[in-house]
């Protein structure tokens, strides 16, 4: 097998007829990998899925790049407007507004102490009855730990990634969980700032207990947590879409309590 | 001859070897855990990847109207002025900032409802498409969430004691279509607890709050 396998100058028949035996084998060996590889992503349609999955990846390098140009279109337009209204007091009060807006609305992206969380599928083999979704981590689990860290007090939260604003759904779609307009894949971390106290009451959360005694436990889930003196949560690099929502007829906010 | 036979057939192993090692590699090297979907959950996720990136690039080419605007309004204070005050508006409007109104629904939601039902309601609503939500009478951003306290639900300091009311904003019918349909969320609560009924009825006028939260985080820092 070493240095004789490709010398073709050896011309004893024997050579390469053991030299041939021992490709073939090794080219059995890889079509029986390749097939089994193949096997169980064959359960639906064999015909069209290599496809599907080719323009999913597309559409969402596509999206990546949409988001990388709107973050830096919008630190842009910051720029611009903190520039060319510095001169007048009442425009640059009026820029500091929007700016204050903006780190409001999750537009602007946070450092901080906080707390960092892995979420991950079970691993290793599934009991044989199992239902596979069930040891996978799904969107209702990361919705009820983003439950549990608002209810701790955190002030800014990030899964993999993507900001976690007003509109922010997290759904399941198979095997992955969407979250704004990105799908995404075990494992999950998150990133959550908030002040010291977060950890302790996160840790000591109905919300979180539940989740560990419901899901995480019986089913093998892989959930780790631990404070860190800085973490980061990146800016919403989605669209902002306001179609149907105008102000208010009464431009100062109603008293605390009125009915809707 | 034979070894002339001997390297084509060597030089064609190689070839088929090498074909074989790059697709093995690729089918391994990650798809995002797409290779475990099946064809109607992926061309769910297509659907939904190609909604979003036209929204996306919708937003995308708005922006860079918008900064070629401004570069254009230069020194005249006035329209930039005007361009500063339309923006502020729409990202208090969409932030929960400011009070807000326009058409969606009404869920009046009787029985005893648990916190992660109506936090998973509140979901859909988002997934739907809602632009603006308040439980009672309190606008949610998306760190006011629905806990369950000893004596019942609560949200930001305020109990929800049934029959209570979740308001959004949005397409009345997209938002009704979207809790309503088969096996849908307000399906999966009734069939978990069937004691809770949950009612959605379309509406021309909703008017939401601003949020009582305070404004800006305390412990995080801005990167501008």
């Amino acid at each position: 097998m070493s240095a004789p396998r490709f010398d073709l100058r050896w011309r004893r028949p024997a050579t390469w007829q053991v030299t041939l035996a021992v490709a073939l084998l090794a080219l059995g060996f890889l079509l029986a990998v390749q097939f089994q590889s193949q096997a169980p992503r064959a359960r639906y349609s064999t015909q069209e899925r290599p496809p599907l999955v080719e323009t999913a990846l597309d559409l969402s390098e596509q999206q990546d790049a949409l988001k990388d140009r709107i973050v830096e279109l919008r630190a842009q337009i910051q720029q611009l407007e903190s520039d060319v209204s510095e001169d007048d007091v009442a425009e640059a009060a009026l820029n500091d507004e929007l700016v204050e807006a903006r780190i409001a609305a999750g537009l602007v992206a946070l450092a901080g102490p906080g707390v960092a969380l892995q979420f991950d599928d079970a691993q290793g083999p599934l009991p044989p009855d199992a239902s596979a979704s069930e040891y996978r981590v799904q969107a209702e689990d990361l919705r009820d730990l983003l439950t549990a860290l608002w209810l701790s007090g955190a002030e800014a939260i990030a899964i993999n990634g993507e900001r976690v604003t007003v509109t922010t759904a997290v759904t399941d779609i198979g095997g992955t969980v969407l979250v704004n307009s990105a799908y995404l894949a075990p494992p999950y971390v998150l990133t959550a700032i908030g002040g010291p106290e977060l950890y302790d009451r996160l840790v000591a959360s109905d919300v979180l207990r539940t989740l560990l005694e419901a899901r995480v436990q019986p089913f093998g889930l892989e959930l780790s947590a631990g404070p860190l003196d800085q973490v980061d949560v990146p800016a919403y690099s989605g669209s902002i879409r306001l179609i149907e929502t105008r102000p208010a007829a009464t431009p100062t906010p109603p008293a605390p309590g009125s009915t809707p | 001859m034979r070894s002339r036979s001997g390297q084509l057939a060597l030089a064609a192993l190689a070839l088929a070897l090498g074909f074989l090692v790059v697709v093995q590699l690729r089918t391994q090297a990650g798809a995002g855990g797409l290779e475990d979907l099946s064809a109607g959950d992926l061309t769910t996720l297509i659907a939904n990847l190609n909604t979003r990136n036209q929204q996306l690039a919708a937003e995308e080419s708005g922006l860079r109207t918008r900064l070629g605007e401004l570069r254009a309004t230069g020194t005249q204070h006035e329209r930039l002025v005007a361009s500063i005050r339309d923006e502020l508006s729409k990202v208090r409007r969409w932030a929960g900032l400011d009070p807000v109104q326009g058409r969606g629904v009404r869920i009046t939601i009787q029985g005893p409802i648990r916190a992660n039902g109506v936090n998973d309601l509140v979901n859909e609503l988002r997934a739907a498409g809602a632009e603006a939500i308040a439980i009672e009478d309190v606008r949610l951003t998306e760190a006011e969430v629905v806990a369950d306290l000893p004596d019942g639900l609560g949200v930001e300091n305020r109990s929800l004691d049934p029959p209570f009311t979740i308001w959004a904003i949005g397409n009345p019918q997209v938002l009704t279509a979207s809790l309503t349909r088969v096996g849908g969320i307000i399906g999966r609560i009734q069939v978990s607890q069937p004691e809770v009924s949950i009612a959605v009825a379309p509406q021309d006028l909703v008017e939401l709050p601003a949020t009582r939260r305070p404004m800006g985080p305390r412990s995080g820092q801005p990167r501008l």
